[in-house]
């Protein structure tokens, strides 16, 4: 057998890209809150704090898992702490203390260098190399977030909204703003085996940004970035094979494509006299309605 | 003698209902944000039924005034008290920001903003049920906004964004309605109507309590007026008592005059204001009626 259908042969290839379709859906449905609060900065600090972590945790004997867990929450925690200071600000908070978690990484690599090899799975992913464990942490990962996002759905939208607001009308604002850190970091270390912690960035923000283009309605926003992140993982992974191109790139790629696509269409639409925005969601809602 | 023109026609609710029970109560408050005091040792009741507003300068406190009732400010010194409904641990808030504050861009129907004031009786379920769908119904045909339920925020006209922040702060049943700027960067006859609109509520028996910048056209016509001048209570009480140019001094720093004719009250700085403003209410007068 050959062919559309060889890579199907092999079991690691089988598991890298169900690894990689539910690390789509995982990133950008969580993407998506993240973008709405003009967070994107942080899925790229996160992800290069907890390669830190990843050293760390290796150097002192810990499992990655565990290890990267603790400096993930740590470091959302402290990045929190130092944006609530109106003198520092969210985005210079993330960039001081994720590139110094990332430089405490890279130090300890430097000084011991037979650990490299190690290390660049953690940094460029290596989606062909995902375990049978690796899967099931990605699995149980989702299965966490997918639950808290289902059960706290209108207490998150309403934060990402406006989270001053939603605190006047009751929400527990800083237990929901918790919640999704952990969600974050969750995501984050269940992805960085399979795109590194340099493309998970892209995974958070693409799929949720090209969503964004095509609807004004949270819900399909959500739903379509999820569909988008799933879609280019396995599409991405599979057409890899035959490209013979890094797959975490070739996913990431995909997504850019489907995002330079779907601006193309949104750029267009707005130049139709007639088909203004508000016309276009009228006209979608009476169709779905219809 | 100056002559000024005739008055707009009188929309404003009776007056407040001194009898009214207490539904909240700040006591030698001082308060603010980290580590400065916006507010500083002030007395403030609020009773059941009545509609005041908050006038002062920019920066003088009336929002910060707002926010220490909503329970989104620090408190040094002082007490706030309320009076929820029994069985029920705190006040049923109905807070409106002002259209700056709000995220336009976010991707959001009038549905699924005004759904959120819902959020706590709706349950688990990230969906609206049944009830949740009549009452969301009710609320905007109420407001005259059912049309739009599923036109994202932005694409709304300024009467229209107000009234969609108006039926989410309506639809959670609130004991007390708290309004920043209701009537700030709207037309004159979208002031108007939505003034007309919180008339209506209040004669049903909502508690609304609303800052504003519009002496002429919006302060004058309320039954209770509180102006707040350097985070201190300077006067409160009826407009026709409380609009003297002593008082005006006290809260905003500047000489102005105050001219009456019959029940209408006009506060200027310079004479021709008195004829701008009141062209001005003829016109919206004009705007409503026809």
């Amino acid at each position: 057998m050959g062919g559309l259908a060889e890579p199907f042969e092999f079991e690691f290839f089988v598991r890298g890209m169900v690894a990689a379709t539910l690390v789509g859906v995982l990133c950008a449905a969580v993407g998506t809150y993240v973008v709405l609060r003009s967070l994107a900065y942080i899925g790229h600090g996160l992800a290069h704090s907890i390669f830190g972590g990843a050293v760390v945790s290796f150097v002192s004997g810990i499992s990655f898992y565990i290890g990267a867990t603790i400096w993930g929450v740590f470091t959302v925690l402290l990045v929190n702490a130092a944006a609530r200071r109106r003198q520092i600000g969210g985005d210079a908070a993330i960039g001081i203390i994720t590139t110094c978690a990332f430089a405490l990484g890279v130090a300890l690599i430097s000084r011991h260098g037979r650990f490299t090899q190690d290390f660049d799975a953690a940094l460029f992913g290596q989606i062909l190399g995902i375990t049978s464990g690796d899967l099931a942490v990605i699995a149980g990962v989702l299965v966490f977030s997918a639950a808290a996002i289902f059960a706290f759905w209108k207490q998150l939208l309403f934060t990402t909204f406006d989270s001053e607001v939603a605190t006047t009308y009751g929400v527990p604002v800083p237990w929901v703003e918790a919640l999704f850190s952990l969600v974050l970091a969750a995501t984050v270390i269940a992805s960085l085996q399979v795109l590194g912690a340099t493309l998970i960035a892209a995974a958070l923000v693409i799929p949720p940004v090209t969503a964004r283009l095509l609807t004004d309605s949270f819900t399909r926003m959500f739903a379509l970035a999820a569909l988008l992140g799933g879609a280019s993982g396995l599409v991405g992974v599979y057409v890899s094979w035959f490209v013979d191109v890094s797959s975490g790139a070739t996913v990431v790629l995909l997504q850019g494509a489907l995002f330079v696509v779907a601006l193309a269409w949104a750029i267009a639409r707005s130049r139709w006299p007639g088909t203004g925005d508000g016309e276009r969601l009228s006209a979608i809602e009476s169709a779905a309605l219809d | 003698m100056v002559e000024v023109p005739p008055s707009a026609p009188d929309h404003r609710p009776p007056p407040a209902d001194p009898t009214g029970e207490p539904l909240v109560e700040l006591r030698g408050l001082t308060a603010g944000y980290e580590r400065s005091a916006i507010l500083r040792d002030v007395d403030f009741t609020v009773r059941r039924g009545e509609f005041a507003g908050v006038v002062g300068p920019s920066g003088s406190g009336k929002t910060t005034l707002l926010r220490a009732i909503a329970g989104q400010t620090r408190h040094f010194a002082g007490t706030v008290a309320s009076n929820p409904r029994p069985g029920e641990s705190a006040l049923r808030l109905g807070y409106v920001p002002q259209v700056e504050a709000i995220n336009w861009n976010f991707p959001l129907t009038v549905g699924q903003a005004v759904l959120l004031g819902r959020w706590r009786e709706m349950g688990w379920r990230p969906w609206p049920r049944r009830r949740d769908r009549e009452l969301l119904r009710n609320i905007l045909e109420r407001l005259g906004i059912a049309h739009l339920e599923n036109r994202q925020i932005r694409a709304l006209s300024g009467g229209q964004q107000q009234r969609t922040f108006l039926a989410r702060a309506l639809i959670g049943d609130p004991d007390l309605l708290l309004l920043d700027e209701p009537t700030s960067g709207v037309d004159i006859k979208t002031r108007h109507e939505i003034m007309h609109l919180l008339g209506e509520l209040n004669r049903a028996g909502t508690t609304i309590l609303m800052t504003t910048h519009d002496l002429n056209a919006v302060a004058t016509h309320l039954p209770r007026l509180v102006c707040v001048g350097e985070g201190a209570i300077v006067a409160d009480g009826v407009p026709e008592d409380v609009l003297t140019p002593e008082v005006l001094r006290r809260t905003y720093g500047a000489d102005m005059l105050v001219l009456r004719r019959g029940d209408a009250i006009y506060v200027v700085e310079h004479l021709d204001e008195a004829m701008a403003a009141a062209d001005e209410e003829a016109a919206a007068a004009a705007a409503s009626g026809g």
